[in-house]
Parts: structure tokens; C-alpha cells; sequence
């Protein structure tokens, strides 16, 4: 006696060797289908072909074929045994362990196509991303390439309005040089900002790891601003914790580019009261300090929605903002970039009519013999002569070497101009200068050329040679260096810029 | 009438069973339901003047690591290979893969059938016939309704060699 339970899930079958159904053996599955003297194909139409060809006295199994019994479909595995006289067939119902692999074969299959789905639009970004890289490459490019052509005429402007400055002049005449002056500051920040966003967005901006002097950078960006504000009525106030380390390690350019786009932001828009620098201590660690500098205002203020806003680009708060004090409404966005990619933060609290709190907290790695990095005092440009100077100026642009010339000759500089490389060429191997001042963007023979042949000039191999260039960005400052270039002044330049740099290698001599 | 028993082979996802209840039932669905075991379909063709009742047995999906069982093969007259257009994985061992179902089968030809040919263009496709290594018969599209009959008609004809 069969237990019921085992007896419904199996039948077994004799037939003989067309299919037809002679004998129901044992079993209760599906057993009103099965009906002896009709064929088992219209149940098992899968046999059909294989029971023909089955071989003799061999068992022989079928896994997984479907059979339908009151409309309901059941998977079974069969056993088929030839002999003879007939053909036993013995049918499983397998249909609740099909289940499973059904649906473990499902997941199986749906992870391969969702798999499939996230590499093809992976794919897809990553191609996307290529097409983005390569056009922000395109755009950083065009950018560096307008900057160079900017900032060409831009030297001449700034140069000629310097030089027109100090003629006599009525004061009509005074007052348009004046604005000539503010436009083309203005128009220089603008370039800068433009190009360093650009960099920045581009994921290019490299900051250096240097000994730097923090009290000397504030020190020198105070002064700079106090000699800007002799005739205005603001107090511009400095105060340095003692605390503060000397010496550190961290980006001068980005640190005083912060520092002098937070004060001349705070002057801008302070009319009467103080505008102060404040610099103090937040943490001194083994091998890192923080350091907090504050730029607080006396200045008209914020609103919080204004405040809210101020970091995003292009915001000047209000419409003619930029008309009144110039810029693009770039430099806080920058600012808040820069200090972000120093690992430092920066906050602001403001208040309308009362004025404004910038806080910047820049943590830095310590340096750890307290020396003074260069020992060198500030020079007093102003009075300095280089009389006795040789210096050799190669540029291919009349006005930026009539600028260079005058900015020099005024030092009491013997200058030496030449309109091209190849003209220069000829003549380092004849006279002997003290610094060469050269232009990159040449025609014939480039700076970057002249300057790799210079150890087979027959004089000036030991000469200091400064680029002159519009290609203002660290990349190329560094591969100016690697050339063998002493040193670089990105164009338009003030005459300070010049003499101080210059300088440099008059004390030499 | 003749019976015959084919059978459609090929990686899991390729569309065998798209193209069998394209070829019986004239349905296509886009829904992926894989196939367990072994379905069987059959539907009457006319191969010249002769009918022929077609036991399409339409077998589940394998991974190139897996092997259809021999036992599916017992008493086939036919069997067709269907590779996924779209998918390199499905026919890139194509060759050997075509040779492991001849042995299992005893078949000396398969007939082999790029589908889902809706997914690519005519360029991307013949460009890929000339880098598979075996001799393509047709190319179809379920979905599409192109060349499924002439598919099942190829491999009705090799039924009969």
C-alpha cells in the first residue's frame, strides 16, 4: 500500500512502442489523463520522437517537461525504460523544486540584464564624461589663450596710463586718467577671476606646499591697502596674535589672494569707519596649525538673504553692483573656493548698515625649525636705483617695450631692446647683461627656444632670465622655471612688480 | 503528416522563447519570463508539398558553463541555435558552442539564428556577421516579426535531411 502522499506525486505507465497508453502500474498523479488504449502523447507530447528513439534496456531520464492536467501545468521529471515488449514510463511531479529554480533562475537572469543595464550606462557616462572633459578642456584652453591676448594690451593700458599719471596734467585730465586706471584694474581682476574659475571648475587648480611667512604675507597685504587708502577717511587696522607661527607650509599666491580679495571687498563698500585684518590662533597641534583670519567691516552690510547668496557666482548684491565697483561678481565665489580647496572654511555674519564679519580658518602644516625663510627685508622700492643695471628686453610688442624700457629707464637701468628672438640670439653672444627680460609669444625664435639654447651663448650663461608673459597660469609658471627661466612676471604688471623681482638679482652683483 | 521533434538552443535571454510564441502563437511580449525545463509548442508547416507537424521544444537558457542535457536531444531532427545580436557574451565561443550541441545531438547541421535584430543598425549588423566564425542563416527579430517564419521553415527543412 502506497501512502497517499507519495502516491500523488508520481504515475507509472506501460506502453507500447507507438505510445499507447496499455497499462496505468502504480501512481495517483494526474492519473485522469492518463487513459489506457489512447496515446501518451496527447499528454507528454514531448515523447513524441524520443520514445521511438529510445535505446534498449536502458533507463533513460527527461528533467524539467511540462505537462498540463486540469489546466494546470506541472513540471515533472520522467524515467523511460525500453524493453522488449513495451515501454515503462514512470512520471515525477517535480513542479514545487521547479518553482524554486524558476525563480532562483529568474533573479539569476534579472541580475545579469540589470548588471548589463548599469555597465551599458556606465558606458554611457563615461562617454559623456569624455565629451564634457574634452569640451571644459577646450573652454580652459580658450580661456588661457584669451587671457594671453587680453592681457597683452591690457600692459600697454595700464602702462601708459601709469606713465601719462605722472606728467603734469590738469585736473580734468587727472580725473579721466583716474577712471582709466580704475577700468583697467578692473578689467585685469575680471581677467584673473575668469581664468582662475575656470581652472578651478576644470579640477585644475594646483596649490603649492611651501615655507611661507604668514605675518609677512598679511603684513605686506595690509600695507599694500594702507598706501591705497592715504586719502580716504576708513582706518584700516591690523592686529596679529603673537601665537601665530612664522613659518608654515601652504600657497602664498592662494593664501594672499584671499586675504586681498576679502580687504579690497571690505574697502569697496566701507565709506566711513574701519576696515581691519585680524589674525589669530585657532589651534596649535605637533605638526599643524589653524589659523582664523577675520576681515571685519564697518561697511553698509548685508541683508540674511543677501548673506545667503554671497559666495554664489556672479552675485554682487545689488543690480549695479558691478557697474559701481567693477568686477564680475566672481571673487567670493572664488575665495570661498580657494580657501575650500586649503581644507580651510569660510563664514560671514553681516549685518545691514552696521557692517560685515568675513572669518577664513585655514589649518596648516607646521614648520618645524622656526626660521625665517628669506631674511630679506622689504625694499623700498620707491627710492631704490639699479644704476649700472645691463638689461636686455626681447618683445615683439612696441607698447609693452616702451612700458618695460620707461619702467626701467626711470631706475636708471641701461636697457637693451630687441624686437625678436632671433635678433637677441645674435647679440647675447656679443654684449653681457645682468638680467634678460623675454617675451614668450615671439615670432621667429620663442622664448621658450631662445631660453633652451642659452648654454651655448658665448656670453650671458650665467645671466638671469625673467619671462615676460600673458600666460598667466601656475602650469606655465612651472614649466617657465623647468626651462631655466630665473624667474616670471605675468603680464600686465606694475612697475613695482618689476623692479622688486628684478632686484633680486641686482643684489647680486 | 510527419511528426518531427526540433529543438531552439541558446544562452538564457536570447529569445527562443519570443521566437517560438512569435512563430505559434503570433504574440510577442517584451516581459523576460525565463523558461524552465523543457516547453513544448507544435505548430504545422508545409515544406513543399509536404506538411510536417513541428514538436518545437523550446529548452531553457544556459550559461556558457552549463550543458543541455543529452537526454533533450533523443530522437531530434533538427535543432537551431539562437545567439543574441546585442549580447558579444552570446556568441563570441559561437563555433564551440555549436560544435558541443552537434555532439550532444548527433546533428550534423544546426541552424543558427541572430536575433533581436531591432536592437542595431544594418551597419553594426554586418559588420558582426563578418566577425562571428561560423556561417550565420538568418538574422531575425521577435519582436519585430522578421524572418521568424523563414527560421523555423530552415529548420523545418533540416528536419527532413
Amino acid at each position: 500500500m502506497i501512502p497517499s502522499k507519495i502516491d500523488s506525486v508520481f504515475i507509472e505507465i506501460t506502453t507500447d512502442f507507438k505510445g499507447v497508453i496499455k497499462r496505468v502500474n502504480a501512481g495517483g498523479f494526474a492519473e485522469k489523463e492518463f487513459i489506457v488504449n489512447e496515446s501518451i502523447f496527447f499528454v507528454c507530447p514531448f515523447l513524441i520522437g524520443t520514445l521511438e528513439a529510445l535505446p534498449l534496456d536502458e533507463f533513460f531520464s527527461m528533467e524539467g517537461m511540462i505537462i498540463t492536467s486540469n489546466s494546470i501545468e506541472f513540471n515533472v521529471d520522467v524515467e523511460l525504460f525500453r524493453s522488449k515488449k513495451s515501454i515503462s514510463v514512470l512520471i515525477h511531479d517535480r513542479t514545487k523544486v521547479y518553482r524554486f529554480v524558476e525563480q532562483l533562475n529568474q533573479s539569476r537572469n534579472d541580475v545579469f540584464f540589470a548588471k548589463r543595464e548599469i555597465s551599458e550606462k556606465n558606458k554611457e557616462l563615461a562617454r559623456l564624461r569624455k565629451v564634457a572633459d574634452k569640451a571644459n578642456e577646450e573652454k580652459t584652453r580658450f580661456l588661457a589663450m584669451m587671457s594671453h591676448e587680453v592681457r597683452n594690451p591690457l600692459t600697454a593700458i595700464l602702462g601708459y596710463t601709469d606713465m601719462i599719471s605722472e606728467e603734469p596734467l590738469g585736473d580734468k585730465a587727472k580725473e579721466y586718467i583716474g577712471y582709466l586706471t580704475s577700468a583697467g584694474e578692473n578689467l585685469k581682476v575680471i581677467v584673473n577671476d575668469i581664468l582662475d574659475l575656470s581652472r578651478i571648475e576644470a579640477g585644475k587648480l594646483e596649490l603649492v606646499s611651501e615655507e611661507i611667512n604668514i605675518k609677512e604675507i598679511v603684513n605686506n597685504c595690509f600695507v599694500n591697502y594702507k598706501n591705497q587708502q592715504k586719502d580716504k577717511v576708513v582706518v584700516l587696522d591690523l592686529v596679529v596674535s603673537s601665537a601665530i607661527s612664522d613659518i608654515v607650509f601652504g600657497d602664498s599666491v592662494r593664501v594672499t589672494q584671499v586675504l586681498s580679495n576679502l580687504l579690497s571687498n571690505a574697502l569697496k563698500f566701507t565709506k566711513k569707519g574701519s576696515v581691519s585684518l585680524e589674525v589669530e590662533l585657532v589651534y596649535a597641534g605637533k605638526k599643524t596649525t589653524e589659523i582664523c583670519f577675520k576681515i571685519v567691516d564697518t561697511g553698509r552690510g548685508m541683508t540674511v538673504e543677501q548673506t545667503a547668496k554671497i559666495f554664489e557666482e556672479y552675485q554682487q548684491n545689488e543690480l549695479n553692483d558691478n557697474r559701481v565697483f567693477g568686477g564680475a561678481g566672481l571673487g567670493l565665489s572664488i575665495v570661498k573656493r580657494l580657501v575650500e580647496a586649503m581644507n580651510g572654511t569660510i563664514s560671514v555674519f553681516s549685518e545691514l548698515n552696521v557692517g560685515s564679519t568675513f572669518s577664513v580658518e585655514i589649518p596648516f602644516k607646521k614648520y618645524i625649525e622656526q626660521q625665517s625663510k628669506s631674511g630679506l627685508s622689504r625694499i623700498n622700492l620707491e627710492k631704490m636705483s639699479l644704476k649700472g643695471m645691463r638689461i636686455l628686453i626681447v618683445d615683439d610688442d612696441l607698447l609693452n617695450q616702451k612700458i618695460t624700457s620707461h619702467f626701467l629707464k626711470k631706475k636708471d637701468v641701461t636697457v637693451v631692446v630687441f624686437n625678436n628672438g632671433l635678433e637677441a640670439l645674435e647679440e647675447l653672444d656679443n654684449q653681457s647683461f645682468d638680467v634678460v627680460l623675454l617675451d614668450i609669444n615671439m615670432p621667429g625664435i620663442t622664448g621658450e627656444e631662445l631660453i633652451q639654447r642659452k648654454s651655448s651663448f658665448k656670453k650671458n650663461n650665467n645671466t638671469a632670465f625673467i619671462a615676460l608673459t600673458g600666460n598667466a597660469t601656475q602650469k606655465d609658471r612651472g614649466n617657465y622655471l623647468s626651462l631655466g627661466f630665473s624667474d616670471v612676471i605675468f603680464k600686465p604688471f606694475k612697475s613695482d612688480e618689476l623692479i622688486e623681482k628684478i632686484s633680486v638679482f641686482f643684489n647680486k652683483f | 503528416m510527419i511528426a518531427k521533434k526540433v529543438l531552439l538552443v541558446g544562452n538564457f535571454g536570447v529569445g527562443k522563447t519570443s521566437l517560438i510564441r512569435r512563430f505559434v502563437l503570433s504574440e510577442f511580449s517584451e516581459d523576460y519570463i525565463s523558461t524552465i525545463g523543457v516547453r513544448v509548442s507544435s505548430k504545422i508547416v508545409k515544406v513543399g508539398n509536404e506538411e510536417i507537424k513541428l514538436l518545437i521544444w523550446d529548452v531553457a537558457g544556459t550559461n556558457d558553463d552549463e550543458k543541455i542535457p543529452k537526454a533533450y536531444f533523443l530522437g531530434a531532427s533538427a535543432a537551431m541555435y539562437v545567439f543574441d545580436l546585442s549580447r558579444e557574451e552570446t556568441y563570441v565561443n559561437l563555433k564551440n558552442q555549436i560544435e558541443v550541441v552537434q555532439e550532444l545531438s548527433g546533428l550534423k547541421n544546426i541552424t543558427v539564428v541572430g536575433n533581436k535584430k531591432d536592437l542595431l543598425t544594418s551597419n553594426e549588423i554586418d559588420h558582426l556577421i563578418k566577425t562571428i566564425s561560423v556561417p550565420v542563416n538568418l538574422i531575425t527579430s521577435a519582436k519585430e516579426n522578421e524572418n521568424v517564419e523563414d527560421a523555423f521553415t530552415i529548420l523545418a527543412k533540416q528536419s527532413l535531411n
